[in-house]
């Protein structure tokens, strides 16, 4: 019913590339989010879907139709906005049925289609009310009323909950989640957001600089990243990325090197590579003993600590002949660490990811590079 | 400072100002107040004097009347075709103002809401065209309105004595004011509306029609206010394009100037049509004011 297909679309404009190259497709009844740093094309995908745009090249299909060049109201999908942009001179009754009545759709269709809406996102009792007596949470229910009440094809959200507290966002971000699920509409939904992102997707798709960088479930994105981007922005905080290269049967850092053989993969000695740790998967030498692979004990000092709670996060320093390293590492607030303490830390091996001069992704694990090397991922997977 | 300058009347009077200055603020605003309502309405007061003395007292005319004739307002509207005029001045203001309504919020959508080469020279073009007086275009256009001229061969229609021989060069006289305040207010609506609307089911234009328009109520209710009293009192078109005849489409300020005969001049019948005549525009800025009102407090964009 409503598959979404992009086939490497691009947008300009005037001097900028706004999209390149994107290759996109949205099963029936998938929830995909595209998801980057202000300005990376995002929107810009988003609106091509709508038609909002026009792309410069390439072609996009909904539901099997070749829309590309196909007004918006032609498409139908139905889209929630981040200003929300309900029509502040109609009622919310007149902003529902608006989509219906263009349609010359029956009064009591309508009536009916317009009730279940509102029973939908529990908005009862409030047709007759004008948009700026609503609060922002039901202002942006009635901006999601507005869009299911079509039986659209395809459902289009461009970072609906930026502008609600953060309170609130977590609740709708979980009423959205749940209708979605309760109509099985494809949707697709903007965020800068990554959290928002891993939480509600089926798949995410990671923009940067109008180019698609990895598009797969959270936890892949997570656990898989294809490059240094992808691992820098999925997770909080970041991961912790050290520049160096292969020498011999080890990943020199400088400040410390991390034993691995490079057999079976593409590296040879001197290549300079990446290491990614992320924090929560480095602990202290005190704990080696409760991970499969510890790493060899490196030396830091603790820079600054800043608790949030669950866990605090420790800025650390590897320092040798004047160079130093800094580390992220989220500890748990039971230890007893204060700031400027030596201490010594270990990395699991398993979850250390090692990345290529270019930035892809090399091996997600240090352990049995033989077996992993097998199922290297490398951009253009997606 | 001694007391010694403050001595004799002005000195008391300056002094008795410098330690009551709200006195002397407040006696400011009301001499303002005072002379700026006397400028503004003793011209209608001195049509009604006009208007109600007697013709043959006339040339003795005080500021006070001193007799009453109110008779000549029911002689104007029953002697006179007056009701004609006004009829034929209310029909092609009004159709003037659609014209103008409808090109100026294409042409205020453009500019307002579309990005597109040469837009900023194009406004500027439109603004010098604005500011050029009607009547340098007055024998051109008599010209081409009156069928005297041909283009490529083919004679221009002729529309004297028709309402058409006005519509057009107010039409194009009112344009530029027109797509100047609709381009403001067009500009002013967010683009989310639009794109709501669009992907809701409309067209750009369907969009502009239910949705911007609307919510630009006020901004469209003044410039159609703006060209329906520029059109309704405007002369040298409507002078220049009919006989004078109410039957020929001749306005009320022809028909006022028709009192104005070769012999006579009668002054007190010209003040009397002249304030029926504002009649409808009072009446209309009235209606309009509250739509207006209306327009500003349903608003409430959240942006």
């Amino acid at each position: 019913m409503g598959e979404v297909n992009l086939t490497d679309v691009r947008k300009e404009y005037e001097d900028v590339v706004a999209v390149e190259g994107m290759d996109l497709t949205i099963e029936d009844g998938e929830f995909v989010t595209l998801v980057g740093p202000s300005g990376c094309g995002k929107s810009t995908t988003l609106e091509t879907i709508s038609g909002l745009t026009t792309p410069t090249s390439g072609t996009i299909e909904i539901a099997g139709r070749d829309v590309t060049t196909k007004p918006p109201k032609d498409r139908n999908i139905a889209m929630v906005f981040q200003n929300i942009a309900l029509f502040p001179h109609m009622t919310v009754y007149e902003n529902i049925s608006f989509g219906l009545r263009l349609r010359n759709f029956d009064k009591e269709e309508i009536d009916r289609r317009v009730e279940n809406a509102v029973e939908i996102v529990q908005l009862e009792g409030m047709l007759d009310r004008s948009p700026d007596e609503l609060s922002g949470g039901q202002q942006q229910r009635v901006g999601i009323a507005r869009a299911i009440v079509r039986e659209p094809d395809v459902f289009l959200m461009d970072e609906p909950l930026a502008n609600l507290d953060a309170k609130l966002r977590v609740a709708m971000r979980t009423e959205i989640q749940r209708l979605q699920k309760e109509l099985g509409i494809t949707s697709v939904y903007v965020t800068h957001d990554q959290e928002e992102a891993m939480t509600m997707s089926d798949r995410i798709a990671i923009i940067n600089d109008g180019q698609l960088q990895q598009c797969s479930p959270p936890l892949e994105c997570y656990n898989r990243p294809v490059n240094t981007f992808v691992a820098q922005f999925i997770g909080s905080p970041s991961m912790n990325l050290f520049d160096g290269q292969v020498a011999g049967e080890a990943l020199d850092v400088g400040d410390f090197s991390v034993a691995y053989d490079t057999t079976g993969t593409p590296l040879v000695d001197g290549d300079r590579v990446t290491l990614g740790v992320r924090p929560e998967d480095i602990y202290l030498a005190d704990d080696a003993g409760d991970i499969a692979h510890p790493s060899t004990p490196v030396a830091v000092t603790v820079d600054v600590l800043e608790p949030v709670g669950d866990q605090t996060y420790a800025y650390l320093l590897a320092e040798t002949d004047g160079e130093t390293t800094e580390l992220l590492m989220s500890i748990d607030p039971d230890k007893e660490i204060s700031e400027d303490d030596t201490i010594e830390v270990v990395f699991s091996r398993d979850d250390v990811h090692v990345f290529d001069g270019a930035g892809d992704a090399v091996v997600h694990s240090l352990v049995d590079p033989s077996a992993a090397a097998d199922d290297v991922t490398v951009e253009g997977e997606a | 400072m001694s007391e010694q300058q403050y001595s004799g009347l002005t000195g008391r009077i300056v002094k008795y100002a410098i330690h009551n200055s709200t006195d002397v603020y407040r006696l400011g605003f009301w001499v303002g107040l005072v002379s700026f309502i006397m400028i503004t309405l003793f011209p209608f007061y001195w049509l009604l004097v006009l208007a109600v003395t007697p013709d043959n007292q006339l040339y003795q005319m005080g500021i006070v009347p001193e007799n009453f004739n109110v008779g000549v307002f029911l002689t104007v509207v029953q002697e006179y075709p007056l009701h004609h005029y006004i009829f034929n001045s209310i029909l092609i203001a009004t159709i003037t103002v659609i014209v103008c309504i409808t090109l100026g919020s294409l042409a205020g959508y453009a500019f307002g809401r579309v990005d597109f080469p040469g837009k900023g020279p194009l406004l500027l073009l439109l603004l010098v065209i604005s500011y050029f007086p009607g009547i340098a275009f007055l024998i051109p256009l008599f010209e081409l309105l009156t069928g005297s001229l041909s283009i490529l061969g083919t004679p221009t229609p002729d529309l004297y004595n028709t309402p058409w021989g006005m519509v057009f060069p107010f039409t194009m006289l009112s344009l530029p004011i027109t797509i100047f305040i609709l381009t403001t207010f067009y500009s002013q609506i967010p683009d989310g509306l639009e794109d709501a609307a669009r992907v809701e089911g409309t067209t750009r234009l369907g969009a502009l029609f239910r949705v911007i328009m609307p919510l630009s109520a006020p901004g469209v209710v003044t410039a159609a206010i703006i060209v329906f009293i520029g059109v309704y009192r405007e002369f040298f078109f409507s002078f220049i394009m009919t006989d004078g005849s109410p039957e020929n489409w001749a306005v009320l300020v022809y028909g006022i100037l028709n009192f104005q005969q070769q012999h006579t001049q009668m002054y007190n019948m010209m003040a009397a049509a002249s304030l029926i005549g504002i009649i409808p525009i009072a009446v209309l800025v009235i209606l309009a004011q509250e739509h207006i009102v209306r327009g500003l407090t349903a608003g409430g964009l959240k942006e």
